[in-house]
């Protein structure tokens, strides 16, 4: 084949698989959409399950999105002020280059890959060790845990950005660590820590293999950190798993609110972005 | 030492203290999975565990043969489909694609990764099982070896499985490839451009060999995501406990192992022990992998640097 | 006390690449100093000798003896951040902190311990005037630093740098990245600036020089070549290269000057996102 027919060839392969990439994102989209919006009623969001819901009768899904809410809010937080100091102290003047800044980048690494059904296994264990049962608590240990790789890692991608001349600037003025880490260094890397967060409270609502174990499941509204507590992944797989067609079509709506919750924070996460590289330097 | 030098010696150690921290953990997960799937390990040799075929825990059986064929079986149609797609989409976006294209469909990739794995497992159940099941019908009374389906399928199979987890990696392969050939120096691509080489023989035989080691990075990433991925593989891939024979056959994943019997784990002793070796065994796995890819994205970073 | 800088036999690496070679140097108190030569051979790593910002660059080493009004900066027993405080540093680009014009000016006061309120307001004040930006920021001084123009901004720098109340000021190419009001802008203030500072400048315009040293000194392939009182070295240098130099032409050594300028730049490339650098300034 001469190399021109080749290049034709392979370079309409290329488009193709693109095609097929970013279609299957929008057939995700459109499908979701489709068939969860018809049920995305105002009781779904803000009624729980009454008697018969699982039957076909009334109610909504309120238990599971305030629980989710809870779940991810108290987990990113935790999460978010652990991850700040250890993603500052990855830096130069800190640990750097040493050898423990390198094995604490793999364990991170290795740490953001492990499924989070291993989460939830560890979780169970932590849960019978603890004394704890199946609990909003357990939950938010589990969750903080599966988050704070994902949150470190994006934190010091953002932090290893900031311009040199900017530090140096700092400590041209007789700054030490403390003053430019706190002072210039995190304002400069805010937007990026920002988008960290979101990226990683994404994840920790999204999730349901490390819940499964460790939240249960209720009906309920959150009342106490000891009692089980609903999530919008579980509600989706609940449901799902129902033969009746009416509870498999709330699965798609809850399916749908569920995805809705994640791309509004990506895309909020993008827009602030946007907005901060305003305030900053380059 | 004045005060403020103190105080900046004091916050040093404790922002230290928290990332050292934060990586010990990994130890910790693993000694605690190790520790707790220690009971089964000592009663029942290795070999009979990881090759046995039986999965019956009230009688003390525990192979655990077919998860993990299931899961490697799955991943493996996930790795053929995603691959090629991952790796073809990643270059046209980097060599081809102009910079307006290219600030589109980026974070339109990254969205994919957003999306919940239950979400996706939906999607599948609408879109791709009911899929599968007619190609199945159709393809499948012609005996080709793999591609056989006799009677009915529900469309519930590893194909399925493979198909849905194949999209969800997709955005981790590509993003990392895309990374690579665009770190790819421009004098290199020049230097084979002016002697009238086309875009394609560039990459073909001068760039493959310089971003090899990343894209198997890349790949490597990608299938240690996807062996760990659980909800949305369940809820596609049928869970029935057999190893399949055709990729039309459902079968049963290691994840789905531990998801489905968490609930029966208190009242059959080993069974506890036996569902976190299991999960001991993804950790592993995913823990290799990692840092095969991660050792080879540093020694091609230091290449780099040293240029 | 004085406020010369005395230095002697200094040597500087970057790896194996010798940058300075045993240069000693005396630079008078209360004078403008201007450091010419051709781009890439120490200037600037001399300057950064002299308030030990060089000590942020991984692959840098040096040896010698610096003085400071007579203190020996390079002893264990000084504080680095009280030496940087005392020699400020105006760097060739303009970096403003992420912050509002008056932060800016406020933040090197507030991290040596100032607090007072009305204490900063003064200082900010008077030392925007003597950088000669007051007048153009009086109105919004909480506007963030990055919506100046640049030339805006590097008299902010200026402003930032005299808030810590050096005795010394060395700049960079402070104007290089300017436009020329900007640039005459720059300078007259320097020019005022000398009787209570002892200033360095570096620079590759000679007219500049001219404009504004009373001393001038050649550093050229890392040596130094000529020193003397401005009039002298620009009417009657004694060395051949500074004549050279002066008059516009280069001699026949450009391959080692091209050698060393590209070696020693490769050493300030600055980090790209992926951490890939080979020795990166702070």
């Amino acid at each position: 084949m001469n190399r021109d027919m080749e290049e034709k060839l392979v370079k309409s392969l290329m488009i193709l698989s693109l095609a097929i990439v970013v279609s299957s994102f929008f057939a995700v989209l459109v499908v979701i959409v489709w068939k969860g919006f018809p049920g995305l009623t105002l009781s779904m969001i803000t009624k729980t399950p009454q008697g018969d819901f699982y039957l076909g009768g009334g109610g909504g899904i309120l238990n599971a999105i305030v629980g989710s809410l809870y779940l991810g809010l108290a987990s990113t937080a935790i999460a978010m002020v652990i991850s700040v100091p250890a993603s500052l102290s990855l830096q130069k003047e800190y640990l750097g280059k040493t050898k423990a800044a390198f094995y604490i980048r793999l364990a991170l690494d290795v740490l953001w890959g492990i499924p989070s059904i291993v989460y939830g296994a560890f979780g169970f264990i932590v849960m019978i060790y603890m004394g704890l049962g199946v609990s909003l608590l357990n939950g938010i240990i589990i969750l903080t845990m599966l988050q704070l790789p994902v949150m470190i890692r994006a934190m010091e991608e953002v932090i290893v950005m900031v311009p040199a001349e900017l530090k140096e600037a700092s400590y041209t003025l007789g700054a030490n660590r403390t003053d430019t880490t706190f002072g210039v260094v995190f304002r400069q890397a805010l937007p990026g820590l920002v988008t960290a967060v979101l990226l990683a409270f994404s994840r920790g609502i999204g999730d349901a293999a490390s819940v499964l174990f460790t939240a249960g499941y209720t009906d309920r509204l959150p009342e106490s950190l000891f009692e089980p507590v609903a999530s919008l992944p579980l509600a989706v797989f609940f449901q799902l798993g129902m033969p009746y067609p009416e509870v498999q079509a709330r699965a798609y709506t809850s399916a749908l609110i569920l995805l809705l919750i994640v791309l509004a924070l990506s895309i909020a996460s993008r827009y602030l972005e946007k907005r901060f590289r305003k305030n900053i330097l380059r | 030492m004045s005060l403020k030098k103190r105080k900046d010696y004091i916050v040093g150690n404790l922002m230290e203290a928290t990332s050292i921290l934060s990586g010990l953990f990994l130890v910790v997960i693993a000694l605690a999975l190790f520790l707790r799937s220690m009971p089964i390990l000592f009663e029942i040799p290795l070999k009979e565990l990881l090759l046995g075929t039986t999965w019956l825990p009230s009688e003390g059986k525990f192979g655990f043969m077919v998860p993990i064929a299931g899961t490697l079986i799955v991943t493996l149609i996930a790795m053929i489909i995603a691959i090629p797609l991952s790796i073809l989409s990643a270059i046209y976006l980097a060599e081809y694609a102009s910079g307006k294209l290219r600030s589109k469909i980026l974070p339109l990739i990254d969205l994919l990764s957003s999306i919940p794995p239950v979400v996706y497992g939906v999607w599948g159940i609408l879109v791709i099982v009911p899929i599968v099941s007619r190609i199945a019908s159709t393809i499948g009374k012609y005996g080709i070896p793999f591609l056989t389906s006799e009677g009915y399928s529900a469309g519930y199979s590893v194909l399925s499985g493979g198909i849905v987890l194949a999209i969800m990696v997709f955005p981790l392969i590509i993003s990392i490839t895309e990374h690579v050939f665009r770190s790819v120096p421009s004098d290199i691509k020049e230097a084979s451009l002016s002697v009238g080489a086309t875009r394609w023989q560039t990459i073909k035989h001068v760039e493959t060999r310089v971003i090899f080691s990343g894209v198997m990075a890349a790949v490597i990433l990608g299938f240690s995501r996807a062996v760990g991925e659980t909800m949305a593989v369940l809820m596609v891939v049928g869970n029935v406990q057999k190893v399949p024979g055709s990729i039309f056959e459902p079968a049963y994943p290691l994840t789905g192992l531990i998801a489905n019997n968490y609930g029966e784990m208190m009242s059959i002793p080993m069974y506890e022990s036996a569902m976190l070796l299991a999960a001991l065994i993804l950790m592993l796995v995913v823990l290799f992998f990692t840092i095969m890819a991660r050792l080879i994205l540093i020694r091609i970073e230091r290449g780099m640097a040293n240029e | 006390m004085e406020n010369n800088i005395r230095i002697e036999n200094i040597n500087a690496f970057y790896g194996d690449c010798q940058v300075l070679k045993n240069i000693t140097l005396n630079i008078p108190e209360k004078q403008i100093t201007a450091i010419i030569g051709p781009s890439g051979c120490g200037k600037s790593t001399m300057l950064r000798c002299f308030n030990r910002l060089i000590d942020l660059v991984e692959a840098a080493t040096y040896n010698g003896n610096i003085f400071i009004g007579g203190m020996n900066i390079l002893s264990k027993s000084v504080d680095v951040n009280d030496v940087r405080r005392k020699v400020g540093l105006l760097p060739q680009k303009p970096t403003p902190f992420p912050m509002s014009i008056y932060d800016n000016v406020a933040y090197g006061l507030k991290i040596h311990g100032t607090k007072d309120k009305n204490i900063l307001n003064e200082k900010v004040e008077h030392y925007l005037r003597v950088a000669g930006l007051w007048e153009e920021v009086k109105d919004r001084l909480k506007s963030p630093a990055s919506k100046l123009s640049i030339g805006q901004q590097q008299r902010l720098c200026l402003a930032r740098g005299l808030a810590v109340e050096p005795d010394i000021i060395l700049c960079d190419e402070p104007t290089s990245a300017l436009d020329p009001v900007s640039a005459q802008h720059i300078e007259q203030q320097l020019i005022k600036l000398k009787k209570d500072y002892t200033i360095v400048i570096v620079t590759h315009n000679i007219h500049q020089a001219m404009r504004t040293a009373d001393y001038v000194a050649h550093l050229y392939l890392g040596e130094l070549v000529e020193y003397g009182p401005a009039k002298e070295v620009f009417e009657n240098p004694k060395d051949e290269r500074t004549k050279a130099y002066i008059d516009g032409t280069f001699l026949s050594d450009l391959n080692t000057n091209t050698e060393i300028v590209s070696k020693g730049k490769r050493f300030l490339k600055h980090p790209d996102k992926r951490q890939i650098s080979a020795g990166v300034i702070a």
